[in-house]
């Protein structure tokens, strides 16, 4: 079982009794079993994962939309899904490691700006590709470097930290552009964003890539453990030897480097930087993470739920305009499932550990 | 009285052990000796110097003066992590566990076992659950998180981790502060599987019926000396009770 599997509740099966037999004591034990299964019918199936909730709600609001618009299931129609959500995706699995280590990082979507109008101004002053790839991205490594040493030694809170990168990295987007697209950019360029392989667009494949990583790494490397650790309980993490601060500023630096990274294929995937990209993208990105399950608290979540949670996103965004639903609306209801995620979360962990979060 | 019964060497010898921080002595001269395969307790007011003996040990605190021993060897400790590398393991009060995480995966904080890249997560499991099992340390399951335990089956993870990582000097600060009595009673069954498997266990504690159903030995710390050391079958309460409080002059100092 990995770490991410706490979410379920332990079974009866599962709880193995390691007591001897007619011990006076085991008793209690049983009941402590007992307790948190009969929770689990208290609390209904629902709550028993995050995910399978999750899935369930995806499929049906599926089938809602498949039966209302015929073009809503077509091939075409799911790749563009995945195309439009794989950014949010991308930077959200850095998120989740983010958030699991007890962290949060609202400058990703400044520093996916960053990564977009570096890249692209380095093309149009004539860079090559990897130069403006490396560029785009270093820059996305030194903001998210920044927000790690300010958070780890200045101990200035990850929240207050953050959203001054933020407001910087937006900033200086706006001084260096003036406000103006820049383009036109190189075709070697463009088609990272654009091409395709085997009729799926590479920006997918990019998306498997870091997603399968993650996931890797979060639930089966002793990294992965450590970072539960330290969102688990920070004084104990660093007790047992963990390096505490050396993984707390790399976890900023995966974000900014993803953020950045996403931003660059934005901007290959528009042929043009623009200023405004990834505006409130930190929204969507967060939004993500918490409704795939990982919890705000820490040591909780996993990229499987991430990846739900990126799906259950743009799914919506599509379905909605595709039920010709004003796309005014869908603000209104992504909050509104954003509240009932983090709501779920926060009775599940009540229920669990009988704490307040 | 303080020279103990058996003709052995000590894991753990303190040998006058002094203290002060700026003008408070908190430690004057004190030593002590902790024999593998035995429970000494630690007793005193507050005040009286037990928890700067034991941060001392722990190699949080570095003494003004006195030596330290483990197993007749003399060393220094300059931090927690040279307790640690020469076998002390330190559980304190606040248990440091992480409550998200299965039993298991707290025992390995740290030094999560893994083959390659990756955690082995049946050794883990396997290795947690055997040591449990020869502790009779009673848990649910290894894969139950600890935020779901009792504070005794806490207590309990709490003392297997540093079994698992080899630990021989297991001190423990108030072990069975805040639990019931069932738990209570729980975690000195622990305590004496430990003494059962050689290891010297130093036991600070406030309640004397805990003092005296778990240690072999009783050492009274009285403002910042060592005001005496008992054998529990050779003493009882009213004695250790007087020593704390100082009605009973301290033995002579050595």
């Amino acid at each position: 079982m990995s770490p991410s599997d706490v979410n379920r509740r332990t079974t009866a099966a599962e709880t193995r009794p390691l007591q001897r037999e007619g011990d006076d004591t085991a008793a209690s034990y049983q009941a402590v079993a007992r307790a948190v299964t009969s929770n689990e019918a208290l609390v209904g199936r629902v709550l028993r994962s995050p995910q399978t909730s999750l899935l369930i709600a995806i499929l049906i609001f599926m089938g809602i939309v498949a039966s209302k618009s015929p073009v809503f299931l077509t091939r075409l129609n799911l790749i563009n899904i995945g195309r439009n959500g794989v950014f949010v995706f991308i930077i959200a699995v850095a998120a989740t490691f983010v958030l699991v280590s007890g962290g949060l990082d609202l400058s990703v979507g400044s520093v996916f700006a960053v990564g977009s109008i570096a890249s692209a101004y380095l093309l149009v002053h004539g860079a090559n590709v990897v130069f403006a790839i490396l560029g785009g991205v270093g820059l996305g490594i030194a903001a998210g470097l920044i927000n790690g040493v300010v958070i780890v030694y200045w101990k200035i809170p990850p929240l207050i930290t953050t959203l001054g990168m933020l407001y910087v990295c937006r900033g200086l987007v706006n001084v260096v552009t003036g406000g103006n697209q820049l383009a036109p950019l190189p075709n070697s360029f463009t088609n990272l964003g654009q091409g395709s392989l085997w009729g799926v667009p590479f920006l997918i494949y990019y998306g498997l890539i870091v997603g399968l990583i993650g996931h890797i790494v979060l639930e089966y490397t002793p990294l992965g453990y450590n970072v539960r650790a330290i969102g688990g309980n920070r004084m104990a993490a660093r007790a047992s030897g963990i390096k505490v601060d050396a993984i707390t500023i790399s976890l900023y630096v995966l974000s900014g480097a993803l953020a950045a990274f996403a931003g660059l294929l934005m901007s290959a995937r528009l042929s043009s930087g623009q200023p405004s990209v990834g505006d409130a993208l930190e929204l969507q990105v967060i939004s993500a993470v918490i409704i795939g399950g990982t919890s705000l608290f820490g040591g909780i979540g996993s990229i499987k739920g991430t990846l739900l949670g990126a799906a259950m996103l743009a799914i919506l965004a599509n379905g909605l305009v595709l039920m010709s639903v004003n796309p005014l609306w869908q603000n209104v209801i992504v909050g509104t499932v954003l509240v009932l995620a983090v709501g779920l979360d926060r009775l599940r962990r009540t229920r669990m550990w009988r704490t307040d979060g | 009285m303080t020279a103990p019964s058996l003709e052995r060497e000590p894991s753990l010898r303190a040998t006058s052990v002094s203290k002060s921080f700026g003008h408070v002595q908190a430690l004057k001269d004190v030593s002590l000796e902790a024999y593998p395969g035995e429970v000494l307790a630690l007793v005193g007011d507050n005040g009286a110097g037990k928890s700067t003996l034991v941060k001392v040990l722990a190699g949080v605190i570095r003494p003004d003066s006195g030596e330290l021993a483990i197993g007749g060897e003399r060393l220094t400790f300059h931090g927690p992590r040279d307790a640690h590398a020469a076998g002390i393991a330190t559980v304190f009060q606040d248990l440091a566990l992480v409550e998200v995480l299965d039993v298991a995966t707290n025992m390995f904080l740290g030094r999560t076992p893994h083959r390659g890249p990756f955690v082995d997560k049946r050794g883990m499991y396997n290795r947690a659950a055997d040591i449990l099992v020869d502790l009779k340390i009673r848990v649910p399951s290894v894969r139950v998180p600890v935020g779901l335990l009792s504070g005794g089956q806490r207590q309990g993870v709490a003392i297997a981790r540093p079994v698992l990582q080899g630990g021989t000097i297991f001190i423990m600060d108030e072990p069975t502060a805040a639990l019931g009595v069932r738990e209570t009673a729980q975690v000195l069954e622990i305590i004496a599987e430990l003494r059962a498997r050689g290891k010297a266990v130093i036991v600070i504690s406030h309640d004397l019926e805990v003092v005296f159903e778990v240690a072999d030995r009783v050492q009274v710390m009285r403002l910042g000396r060592r005001a005496g050391v008992r054998r529990t079958i050779d003493t009882d309460r009213s004695e250790i009770v007087s020593l704390i409080t100082g009605t009973i002059s301290a033995d002579v100092a050595e």
